[in-house]
């Protein structure tokens, strides 16, 4: 030893200059402009050849524009997203909850597995919106209606990534519970339940995107309240450039409510990277 | 050296391993894995297992451990059968196994989670662990920061939080570049000159194995059973691996060590 060695393993003072290696500002910019250009281009096309169509078929971007504006002044637009984002939220959030618990179960257990997986796949597989009829028999037009719809949709995809999530936690790490002598309890707690939660999460991300669709869906058959009712109320009205507008907010909240989950996702499993 | 107590006591250990399917007469096939192994790990001692790969030396470390049931046979600490995993053995893996939402600092404490040690007394003995290892300035960091090798080092500063009695290394460091391994076992020589941890090493690396070792217990495969165990001389602390692969008593014991692993040996009756 002649000098002082750096350690190996010591992490360069410059890490942080070394992260952001990847495209160059330049090129970045250039895709900015190229999304912008593609933007500008459909909107205006769209709005060039919304204006050659019957106004009945179809309606153009300023129109639908104009229809946001009154429908937001009088009130409407608020209150049916209002109502539409209620029963979204309340129906998402307890039927994660329960896909969430069941999930666990059925990852861990072969015996719940083996007595309720011929059920789950059925059911996961049906296009459940077809009970929808029914649902309203046993309910009737109200808010009941569409959260049990809305929970149905949402369950099976929390479930089933959650129980494949226990499935798949490396026997490895399992091993290290093992070798250090913990309790069953403590590898599901400290061990299972953590490795899990990316999948958690795809199952969440999922479960939002089925639960907007049983949420418009039931709303149509009801067509009492929320974005679904508007879109038929204008739609049976011939308005076209007012029925656009729930539509669009519908897409709106689609990628709102995906964005959250997503960061959600990056939050709860900063390890695992966006690989999926 | 020959006179430290017997730490670690290996009697008759036997295990088969059940095939898939049956065999042409219907019968279920069994396959032996490691057949009547006997050997004694002194106390502060560092033994190495080697031999050719499927010789069933990392089952033999999982049996130790507890994380595989033994068929026959016993394994004894201080004299004491034990059967199930226990914080008198810590266990070194392969792929280091962190827990990838623990920071560096939190995987060493996992083993100290599970003992009754309050918040203080846990993050201090991490504080040892991580200055033992030379990781102090990466405590906070996730296992996908930091480089294979400091993995494996957080792997054996996790094994050692506990104080177990005697550590147990399944071919820590094979998944390493040959600069970092080197580097590495170094660095667990002088980890061990501190700490006096009996220790049992499986390896496939001659040389690892001469240079870390009192003693390498060599297997024969198929099915795994000591074919010799063969005293290491070099005096503590020795010289760094470059500089004592030069010694000619080093070539000797690698080429025996070689000729033992590449000629088979009788095979047994099943």
């Amino acid at each position: 030893m002649t000098q002082p060695a750096i350690p190996l393993d010591q992490p360069l003072d410059n890490e942080a200059e070394v992260e952001i290696l990847g495209p160059p500002p330049r090129a970045r910019s250039i895709i900015w402009i190229v999304r912008l250009a593609s933007i500008a281009l459909v909107l205006g096309s769209w709005e060039f050849f919304g204006r050659q169509i019957n106004p009945l078929f179809m309606s153009y971007p300023s129109a639908i524009f104009r229809a946001a504006v009154v429908l937001t002044a009088s009130g409407e637009l608020i209150e049916a997203l209002g109502s539409s984002i209620r029963t979204l939220v309340i129906g998402f959030v307890s039927a994660s909850a329960i896909g969430l618990v069941l999930g666990l179960l059925i990852g861990r257990y072969k015996l719940v597995d083996a007595a309720t997986d011929w059920l789950v796949n059925a059911l996961y597989s049906t296009p459940l919106v077809a009970i929808l009829p029914l649902v309203i028999l046993w309910f009737g037009l109200g808010d009941m209606a569409k959260l049990f719809i809305v929970s149905l949709l949402t369950v099976f995809p929390v479930l089933i990534n959650t129980a494949a999530g226990v499935r798949n936690v490396p026997p490895a790490l399992i091993d290290v519970g093992t070798a250090f002598a913990a309790s069953e309890r403590e590898i599901f707690l400290k061990i299972i339940l953590p490795a899990t939660v990316p999948y958690m999460m795809t199952g969440l991300r999922l479960g939002i995107g089925r639960a907007i669709i049983g949420m418009v869906v039931a709303e149509f058959f009801t067509a009492i309240t929320g974005l679904g009712a508007m879109i038929v109320k204008y739609g049976n009205q011939y308005d076209t450039a007012s029925m656009f507008v729930p539509i669009l907010m519908l897409m709106l909240l689609g990628i709102g409510l995906t964005m959250m989950v997503r960061r959600a996702e990056e939050f709860f499993a900063p390890w695992r990277g966006n690989d999926d | 050296m020959g006179e430290a107590p017997v730490k670690l006591s290996l009697k008759g250990v036997c295990k088969s391993f059940r095939l898939r399917g049956t065999g042409a007469d219907g019968q279920e096939q069994f396959i032996n894995v490691l057949r009547n192994v006997n050997f004694d790990v002194r106390q502060g001692e560092i033994v190495s297992i080697i031999g050719e790969s499927g010789c069933g030396k990392t089952t033999l470390l999982r049996i130790v451990q507890g994380l595989i049931r033994l068929d026959s046979g016993a394994i004894e600490v201080d004299g004491v059968p034990v059967k199930k995993p226990g914080r008198d053995r810590g266990f070194v893996f392969q792929q280091a196994s962190l827990l990838p939402w623990r920071t560096a600092r939190q995987n060493i404490e996992f083993g100290l989670e599970l003992q009754n040690l309050t918040r203080a007394q846990r993050a201090q003995r991490a504080n040892e662990l991580l200055a033992l290892v030379g990781l102090s300035h990466a405590a906070d960091q996730l296992p996908h920061q930091l480089s294979g090798g400091m993995q494996q080092r957080i792997g054996l500063a996790r094994a050692m939080a506990i104080n177990p009695e005697i550590l147990l290394m399944d071919e820590p460091f094979s998944a390493l570049d040959a600069q970092t391994r080197e580097v590495l076992q170094a660095e667990l020589l002088r980890i061990q000159a501190e700490t006096h941890k009996t220790t049992l090493f499986v390896t496939h690396d001659l040389d690892e194995a001469i240079y870390l070792s009192n003693r390498v217990v060599v297997l024969a495969a198929k099915p795994g059973r000591v074919k010799k165990i063969i005293d290491i001389p070099f005096r503590h602390p020795r010289p760094e691996l470059p500089e004592l692969r030069g010694d000619p008593l080093f070539q000797d014991i690698r080429a025996e060590m070689w000729e033992l692993i590449r000629t088979p040996a009788p095979a047994v009756a099943a």
